[in-house]
């Protein structure tokens, strides 16, 4: 196995080559990676950089998110607290304008590589469109598809999801698709211009002639006392460990949450050697909805058979399922995070390592949303307006999949067949009958999916988060460190609307950008003003979506 | 706040920003009833970078040249309205995060020292406490700046504060004052009605015996639209600001350059915030200001350039906001051709003169004689 050390403050840690960051210092049992205000740690939370909870300092540059740096050579790695002083610099560049930027004018450029958008840009492509790909991972593939990072006897070979995803990369690659993995895309300007910032440190404008956006989802707050602690973490991040680095986010790990991906999760992680604590589902067992699950079984029944096989390996594995339960609360205690779970009137404690939190997805629309796209409020998030074939309000841009509301892996991968072929055919190239029937197979998968999903989601369904039940002390802005006293304090002094809650209190002004406490926030307004949330009701979307080094907007010497 | 409007009040201020808020304060300190009407769409108040502005702005010189005697007219003001602030910290018994730091113009060049020299000569006429530093000089007390920086014009009247805390204690001090807010209302005419008036807004009409326009560029069609017609050429000014994430105290002045539009200074959460007038743009007029691509490189480019550690630092949010401008100065006081009306709009810097502005027209409805000569910034100027 090829690899290097990484020197964690003074400490040698043996790293695989190709995992992050963030993987190898979990292995090595190190949790604590950002130091905050309050001078609390925090660790990896999100595990798809969107939280900014994991930060580092690399080889004495500060603001690095472990989750997402790569370890291809020795690194020497620090925690990155809060105000720390700043390396020294004497070269300085010179004011840059932005006539210096690199300029690539795609046809057709496509944001995110995941199902959705290479589904996308391999349909365009057939139709002649020339299309560039855009995802900020190293690898493409998104959040479904995550190929294995490392290689060595003790890594355990890819299996059909990971070789469905390479198979789909190799096919986008071999109809003639650019993908440029590594370009973090964090502006968005109307009419159709984008600034991306490469991991080397590039800055680019994309002026494309058409946009098909398919940004994928990240995981919601799921806001109880503790959550944002060490060793707390989504159940995506778990699995990105689990699924890019074969590593385990620790070794007793409690799954708690609601929906399927925490039983995947819980069988990986078990056949991976992790003692799997409890999986903790907020809904009832699925023979509570037998139509349901009869309906689920006519729409997709190799999905059904797909789960019902991690459920087998779970129950053969002793992980215990606990229904109609919630998690509650999160203390650390000397020999672990000690849960408290509540359930059926009553609660209990169970002691892990590691609290993986998968209570559903959040869009992430903040490119559609700073282009101008409408989108509606569902009750639950934000729906982007679109027609069948993708088609936004705004002229040009196409989005899909779990960006604009959700509907998982293969809805987002049908819906992107279509999108790619109607942006190709809104750029006057012929969708011929060959295109055309692939178009209708793909209308056909998605229309079963969505029923699929539909029947899924009757099988999990769940209460929703008590928003007024979280008690005062809990933390509503993880990145500020404010909590929902706070929050209840500026409503009740009057204010009333989430920007000026976020100016009196700091919610939401953190690296994040509000990800996790906007949408607490609206719910909290909501109860407080009667007033539903709807397009406007959160912050602004301002760039940058992720945030950008200064140093990178000046250009390379 | 209260969702039904009251549908008679002695005073009716029209716009809730820094100015707006503080004349029903001090209207209301002294037992007045008055209500805050504002649209609420974040104009210079809830978006400024909290600059304590005392020195002429270059940019302000380079940009309206054909303003700078009005500037000078106004640039004794700034020095008391820094000073203003300070009272009302300590008044209204609340943490602005104020600093007396002083202010930093940089300058690239001997041609730009020079124009930094004849500017201080003529501010120290006009009172301010200025000097002009060599880079020996300038790294004494300012050891973070580029290689390219030769010097400086150094004002000791200048300073920072984090108009978001300020913003927090002036609402809660108007409120606890019995004012009543009305956000997320807008106004849309003014008609004369007996003696006082009747403001039509989005919830309903109420009237009034006095209303004050405090409204910033808003105030123009406000003003357009009343019997007889008053004119106040305020104009929407979209700029654009950056704020980075925190370090440690780096920055302590207020900086800023002689011929580049940059404003740089670290707040006390460790964040430095980069503006200095950059444009951001309005799609639809009144709509809101959103940002432009060119404006965060440029902006952003030039910070380091001046200071180059901060090259490292991330910016993690940007923003656009609406300032107000004028003729180069404030529109302060009664409109002669309308008994009861009044106008508050603070000039350049308009947060920096915000308090003093409030107060001074707030003297003038209360019947006293207000510490300053406002004639030169009256109203009935444009007539
Ligand atoms: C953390 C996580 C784990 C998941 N695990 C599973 C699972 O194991 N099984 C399952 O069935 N479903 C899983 N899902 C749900 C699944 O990802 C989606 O249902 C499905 O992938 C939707 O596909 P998509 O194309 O919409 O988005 P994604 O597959 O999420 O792809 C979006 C891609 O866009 C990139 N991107 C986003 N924003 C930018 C930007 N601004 N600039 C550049 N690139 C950007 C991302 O890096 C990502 O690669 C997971 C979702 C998440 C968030
Ligand atoms: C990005 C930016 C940075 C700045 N930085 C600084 C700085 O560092 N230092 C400094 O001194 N100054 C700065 N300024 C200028 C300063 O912010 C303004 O001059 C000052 O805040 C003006 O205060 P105001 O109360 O007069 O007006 P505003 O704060 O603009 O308030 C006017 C209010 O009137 C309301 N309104 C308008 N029309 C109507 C209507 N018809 N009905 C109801 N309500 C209405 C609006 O909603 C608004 O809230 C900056 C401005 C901007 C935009
Ligand atoms: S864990 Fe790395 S950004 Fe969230």
């Amino acid at each position: 196995m090829s690899g290097f050390v990484i020197n964690f403050e003074g400490e040698q840690v043996p790293a695989r080559a190709g995992e992050s960051v963030a993987a190898a210092l979990t292995a090595h049992g190190i949790r604590g990676f950002r130091v905050t205000r309050s001078t609390a740690e925090r660790g990896i939370f999100c595990g798809m950089g969107v939280c900014q909870d994991c930060l580092v300092e690399v080889d004495g540059v500060p603001g690095k998110r472990a989750c997402m740096t790569v370890v291809d050579r020795p690194l020497s790695i620090r925690r990155q607290r809060n105000g720390a002083a700043l390396p020294p610099v004497s070269d300085a560049l010179p004011p840059a304008t932005i006539d210096e930027l690199a300029v690539e004018r795609p046809e057709l450029l496509v944001i995110g590589a995941g199902p959705g958008g290479l589904s996308a840009a391999i349909a365009a492509r057939k139709a002649g469109a020339e299309v560039v790909v855009l995802d900020e991972r190293r690898s493409p593939g998104g959040q479904y598809f995550k190929p294995v990072a490392v290689e060595g006897a003790d890594v355990a070979p890819p299996d059909a999801q990971h070789r469905e995803g390479l198979a789909l990369v190799a096919q986008a690659r071999a109809a003639g698709v650019v993908i440029r993995s590594g370009v973090s895309v964090w502006g968005a300007f109307r009419p159709l211009e984008f600034a991306a910032t490469t991991d080397t440190g590039e800055t680019r404008r994309y002026l494309p002639r058409a946009v098909v956006v398919a940004t994928g989802a990240y995981e919601r707050a799921w806001p109880v006392p503790g959550w944002e602690l060490p060793g707390v973490m989504t159940t995506g991040a778990a699995q990105t460990l689990w699924r890019t680095a074969r590593r385990l986010p620790g070794r007793r790990v409690l799954i708690a949450g609601n929906g399927p991906l925490n039983l995947q999760l819980a069988a990986e992680l078990r056949s991976g050697g992790a003692e799997v604590v409890a999986v903790v589902e907020a809904a009832g067992p699925a023979t509570r909805a037998p139509a349901a699950v009869a309906a689920m079984a006519l729409a997709s029944p190799g999905l059904v058979a797909q789960g019902l096989a991690y459920q087998w390996r779970c129950l053969t594995g002793g992980v215990p399922m606990l229904h109609d339960t919630v998690v509650s609360a999160v203390e650390q205690r000397p020999s672990g995070l000690a849960v408290t779970l509540a359930g059926g009137g009553a609660t209990r404690v169970l002691e892990a390592d590691v609290l993986c939190l998968g209570y559903g997805f959040e869009p992430s629309n903040e490119l559609l949303r700073a282009l101008g796209c409408r989108h509606e409020h569902d009750g639950t998030r934000l729906v982007t307006d679109r027609g069948s074939d993708g088609q936004t309000s705004v002229a040009g841009v196409y989005a899909l999949g779990d960006c604009t509301g959700l509907g998982g892996a293969r809805v987002a991968a049908a819906d992107g067949t279509l999108a790619g072929l109607a942006a190709a055919a809104g750029l006057s190239h012929a969708v011929g009958p060959e295109l055309a029937r692939l178009g209708r197979q793909a209308a056909s998968v998605a229309q079963r999916h969505r029923r699929f999903q539909q029947a899924l989601w009757a099988v999990y369904r769940a209460p929703a988060l008590a928003i007024a039940q979280v008690p005062d002390d809990t933390m509503i802005c993880r990145c500020e460190e404010v909590r929902f006293g706070a929050a209840r304090a500026a409503l009740a002094e009057g204010l009333n609307d989430a920007g000026s809650v976020k100016r009196a209190t700091r919610i939401g002004m953190g690296p994040c950008q509000g990800r996790y406490c906007r949408p607490l926030l609206e719910a909290l307004i909501q109860e407080a003003t009667g007033k539903a949330p709807d397009e406007t009701s959160g912050f602004a979307p301002r760039p940058p979506f992720r945030p950008v080094t200064i140093r990178d907007l000046a250009g390379k010497p | 706040m209260s969702d039904a409007l009251p549908t008679a009040i002695g005073t009716v201020v029209i716009g809730g920003g820094v100015v707006g808020a503080c004349v029903a304060g001090f209207l209301a300190d002294e037992g007045q009833d008055v209500l805050v009407v504002d649209e609420g769409r974040g104009a210079g108040s809830s978006a400024n970078a909290g600059s304590l502005h005392v020195q002429m702005q270059s940019r302000f010189m380079r940009l309206y040249p054909e303003n700078v005697p009005n500037m000078e007219l106004q640039l004794p003001l700034y020095p008391k309205a820094v000073a203003f602030w300070r009272e009302l910290a300590s008044s209204l018994n609340a943490e602005f995060d104020l600093k007396m730091t002083g202010g930093l113009m940089v300058a690239e060049s001997q041609d730009q020292l020079d124009f930094l020299g004849v500017k201080a000569k003529r501010e120290r006429q006009l009172g301010l406490d200025v000097e002009i530093l060599d880079r020996a000089q300038l790294d004494a007390i300012a050891p973070y700046f580029g290689p390219s920086i030769v010097g400086a014009e150094l004002c000791a009247n200048e300073g920072k504060l984090n108009p978001l805390l300020c913003n927090a204690a002036i609402r809660s001090w108007i409120l606890a004052r019995g004012v009543v807010l009305a956000e997320g209302v807008s106004v849309a005419r003014i008609a004369r009605s007996g003696t006082g008036f009747a403001v039509s807004t989005t919830r309903g009409t109420v009237t009034a015996g006095r209303v004050v326009l405090a409204a910033g560029s808003g105030t123009r069609l406000l003003a357009a639209g009343l019997d007889p017609p008053i004119s106040i050429p305020a104009v929407a000014e979209p700029l654009h600001m950056n704020i980075t994430e925190a370090t440690a105290p780096l920055i302590g002045h207020l900086v800023q350059h002689a011929d580049r539009m940059i404003t740089l200074k670290q707040f006390g959460t460790g964040q430095i915030v980069i503006g200095g007038g950059w444009p951001a743009r309005q799609d639809v007029p009144g709509g809101h200001a959103e940002v432009e691509l060119a404006s965060l490189i440029a902006n952003a480019s030039l910070a380091q350039h001046i200071v180059p550690s901060i090259g490292n630092l991330r910016i993690i949010r940007t923003w656009a906001g609406l300032n107000t401008s004028v003729d180069g100065m404030g529109v302060l006081g009664a409109v002669p051709a309308i008994p009861g009306l009044f106008v508050a709009i603070p000039g350049d810097a308009g947060y920096t003169l915000g308090p003093l502005s409030a107060r001074l027209v707030a003297d003038v409805m209360l019947g006293r004689k207000p510490g300053e000569d406002i004639s030169p910034f009256g109203p009935e100027r444009f007539e």
